[in-house]
């Protein structure tokens, strides 16, 4: 039997206000450390591999601001890393370790795409027809691997790796076999009507009507996750699976739904691409952009709110990387060095968290015979 | 000259509890030395020191007269003490012989030899008469069969003491047989046992001498053939004095919950709970005593829609309680305090409003139409920490920055709130200063004079015998004995019940 002392009052207080801004305070001086040491190490790398480093990282740092053009291939780049990196908030809000964005990502296109060349509908409706159909299918194929984990225990993990490929080989066959044009001689598809295309306001400037909309789906990714009882309930799944279950929440059911979910943002990620991007269905699509949304919420911290600035930031890593390719003859390698090297200190943080709490819990633990 | 010598050893936790007082103990070669006292009554904690698990404050260990430093299990094992634990610990994908060779793999050519492997194993499991197949994978075995592999593992060491940490706690009858034979088998071979119970029978089945441990210390050590059970549980469980309770008077009022033949078998065919039957009536605390692991957690987990039962009805006001999930059971008006409140009474992370509302979010005020509405589940929040005195600034702190006590007035806050008509409270103290205790008192009895039924499950006997209306005792997924009048009995008397040393006549009158 323990025999813990109750704090009076104001200690409590105290110590409860302490651990919030405590909280606030580490998720900024962390998050901009991390930042700080990934592009300290950067330099020492970029010293060790350049004849001239300080041309190279300043291409490096400075770069994507350089032009409107650049500004523009910057933003168009985040507004896919945003609604990827809802995707990954959404799931990881139930600890649920799904990495199937990728697979929706190319089911998202895909549909997006059919949509695009062969449902001819008028203007606005096309569009929003298209945007729709996207989401659905990412939804409904999120629904796989969440009845997997559910209703027979199969790691999400595994089950939505697999599903990756099977998803993408299938985008893959539709596209050479069905939707390129007859007899041409390249693997990608005629370009989209003008109905089915996200609008450039201002002329070659790739920036698009997308990256308000991955701002509106970071508004309802936010108001689903806080203010909605199905977020609660992924919350609180997330939190204690055993504590749901006794308070009676459904785990199986939302297990199920916060996998597919997931899915609507990843699968008009897919559609971004097709209709914002390429305006066009090609082969590689997405080279594992899936994936990179994933980098995307930890960044934020899971927290969708943070996740816009997430995805700026790491885009603006990915741009300026392609800019000191060019410029300064720094190759590619380097960048994903880089970028490597924020998500080891990312996950050293994790670490280092999940370290304070497993002390904290210690300390509330009693002690057996 | 004894083999092992302990002597004035104290340990205490980070936390506070005294686990060991100045306990002095002490084991002769070749016997074999039972250590028997409650759950808490730090025998366990002893035997961590003695295998260096944990470092004491204070006192020294001897070793053959020799003092020692035991730092950590591999100095243990150096000095000839192995351990097997509670929880065992092996590696189910391995087989036997991987386990048991694990760390210390014979080699050849700097490859691991297999065949090798295999021979000792044989050779081992043959020279002390134990059944085993070496290449069976550690999975697919019964409990009973993967503890004869931790005690190989522990033989292989080199070891001269085993230490056996409650290990019948999991086995059949059967199965606890075969394990005496082997234990009788070790000690013929010049091995010594220290067994770690707290099950009397089978203390005076196999052990040579008895030390009985209370709160942290040694009440005395006396030859088997010279103790008597009734003996033994007076030592363990002691003359507490009664805390003086003012006791409201108790309204009974009908019948709500009544359990008819109800059995529960576990995923691992042992049978938990055996034909339980029994009421608890409107305005009435019905307490279950009982050691720990005879059927108590089971029976609350069961009721409360967490477990399926194997066999067996539960009526709730006159009306047959379906097989439903936890939150049908709650809309039913069953409110339940856990045992255990970090592993499923609380979400950590979350704030204390949302701890609060977890099993009404989905209800109005707190949602409408799947959203939710922050606003009133704030009022709310601030409301039950007022009316539960939980101290806390802010309803959005997260329920990770609260004490213990405050974790549980929050998990009261929640479960009481809602006027339930059947309380399921185990452990509802555990772990609680005296102050929160008496709060969490003062709760359960204004449950009572709401016309609430209360089933209460306590490790504390004064506690169950002060605030039970009625008390029930446990035994090896029996309910043994029904009290009217629990405050007439003695904590001894309830003892031999607990221990399954006396029951009832069945014919018990129901309904007194």
């Amino acid at each position: 039997m323990t025999n813990e002392t109750m704090a009076p009052q104001q200690a409590e207080a105290f110590r409860t206000q302490t651990v919030r801004r405590h909280q606030i305070w580490t998720v900024v001086t962390r998050t901009l450390t991390t930042m700080a040491m990934a592009l300290g190490m950067g330099f020492v790398i970029t010293a060790l591999v350049s004849p001239r480093p300080l041309q190279a990282y300043t291409a490096l740092l400075t770069g994507p601001l350089s032009s409107p053009a650049r500004i523009g291939i910057w933003m168009e780049d985040a507004t896919g890393l945003i609604l990827l990196g809802l995707a990954f908030t959404l799931v990881f809000q139930a600890r649920q370790f799904s990495l199937l964005a990728e697979g929706q990502l190319h089911l998202g296109a895909l549909v997006a795409g059919i949509v695009a060349l062969h449902l001819p509908l008028p203007i606005g409706l096309h569009l929003g027809m298209a945007l729709l159909a996207a989401m659905a299918a990412g939804f409904l194929y999120g629904l796989i691997p969440g009845a997997l984990k559910a209703y027979l225990g199969a790691s999400e993990l595994v089950a939505s790796l697999m599903l990756n490929v099977i998803a993408q080989r299938f985008y893959e066959l539709l596209l050479t076999y069905w939707l390129r044009p007859p007899g041409a001689g390249y693997n990608w598809t005629d370009p989209f009507p003008a109905t089915a295309i996200l609008w450039r306001p201002i002329p070659d400037v790739r920036i698009n009507i997308g990256l308000p909309i991955a701002l509106m789906a970071t508004a309802l990714v936010w108001l689903l996750i806080y203010r909605s009882s199905f977020g609660y309930e992924l919350r609180v799944v997330g939190a204690n699976p055993e504590f749901a279950r006794y308070v009676g929440i459904p785990l199986r059911r939302v297990i199920l739904l916060g996998i597919a979910v997931s899915g609507i943002p990843a699968g008009l990620a897919g559609a971004y691409l097709a209709m914002g991007v390429h305006h066009r269905l090609i082969l590689n699509i997405s080279l594992g952009l899936g994936f990179e949304g994933i980098v995307v919420a930890l960044l934020a911290r899971n927290n969708p709110a943070f996740v816009p600035l997430a995805a700026f930031a790491y885009s603006y890593l990915r741009i300026g990387g392609d800019i000191m390719e060019r410029t300064a003859a720094v190759g590619s390698d380097l960048v994903r060095l880089i970028q490597a090297v924020i998500i080891l200190f990312l996950t050293a943080e994790a670490l280092f968290e999940q370290l304070s709490h497993w002390i904290a819990r210690r300390r509330h633990l009693h002690v057996g015979s | 000259m004894p083999f092992i010598e302990m002597r004035g050893i104290t340990k205490v936790y980070p936390n506070g509890v005294m686990a060991n007082h100045q306990v002095n103990f002490e084991v002769e070669a070749g016997e074999i030395h039972a250590l028997v006292g409650e759950n808490g009554a730090g025998k366990t904690t002893l035997m961590k020191i003695l295998y260096g698990m944990e470092r004491p404050n204070a006192g020294e260990i001897r070793i053959r007269g020799v003092p020692v430093q035991i730092r950590s299990p591999f100095d243990a094992i150096r000095l000839g003490i192995g351990m097997v634990h509670q929880n065992l610990m092996l590696i189910p994908e391995f087989t036997v012989a991987e386990n048991i060779l694990l760390g210390v793999e014979p080699h050849r050519w700097g490859l691991w030899d297999r065949s090798a492997t295999l021979q000792t194993v044989r050779s081992l499991a043959e020279r002390y008469g134990l059944s085993i197949d070496p290449e069976a994978r550690v999975a697919d075995l019964p409990v009973g069969v993967r503890q004869r592999v931790e005690i190989i593992k522990v033989l292989h060491r080199g070891v001269d003491l085993i230490i056996l940490d409650e290990p019948t706690a999991l086995l059949t009858p059967q199965e606890t047989q075969e394990l005496f034979r082997t234990i009788r088998e070790l000690v013929k071979q010049g091995k010594t046992v220290i067994l770690i119970t707290h099950k009397l029978r089978e203390v005076k089945a196999i052990s040579d001498r008895i030390t009985v441990m209370r709160h942290g210390r040694i009440v005395g050590t006396l030859p088997t053939a010279e103790a008597s059970e009734e003996e033994l549980a007076a030592w363990m469980i002691g003359r507490r004095a009664l805390p003086t309770l003012k006791r409201p008077p108790a309204r009974r009022g009908p019948c709500i919950l009544r359990v008819e033949n109800l059995s529960y078998i576990d995923e691992g065919g042992r049978a938990i709970l055996r034909e339980v039957s029994f009421e608890v009536h409107s305005g009435e605390i019905l307490g279950i005593a009982g050691v720990e692991g005879n059927g108590q957690s089971e029976l609350v987990e069961i009721l409360a829609g967490l477990r399926q039962p194997t066999a067996g009805e539960i009526w709730l006001d006159g009306e047959r309680l379906p097989a439903g999930t936890p939150r049908r059971i709650r809309s039913m008006g069953i409110a339940h305090i856990p045992e255990d409140r970090l592993r499923n009474g609380v979400a950590l992370p979350l704030s204390i409003a949302e701890n609060l509302i977890a099993d009404r979010y989905f209800e109005a005020p707190f949602s409408r139409s799947g959203w939710l509405n922050p606003g009133a589940i704030r009022r709310y929040a601030e409301d039950l920490i007022r009316a539960f005195d939980i101290r806390a600034p802010d309803p959005e702190v997260p329920a990770e920055a609260l004490s213990g006590g405050n974790l549980q007035r929050v998990i009261l806050a929640r479960e009481l709130s809602r006027r339930p008509r059947l309380l399921l409270a185990a452990q509802p103290t555990r772990g609680l200063d005296v102050g929160a205790t008496e709060a969490v008192h003062h709760f359960l009895w204004e449950q009572r004079s709401n016309g609430a039924a209360v089933l209460l499950v306590s490790a504390d006997l004064s506690e169950l015998i002060s605030l039970s209306d009625r008390l029930a005792v446990m035994h090896d997924g029996e309910i043994v004995a029904i009290f009217p009048e629990p405050q007439r009995l003695s904590e001894e008397e309830i003892g031999l019940y607990m221990l399954g040393l006396r029951r009832q006549p069945l014919e018990r009158e129901e309904g007194s």
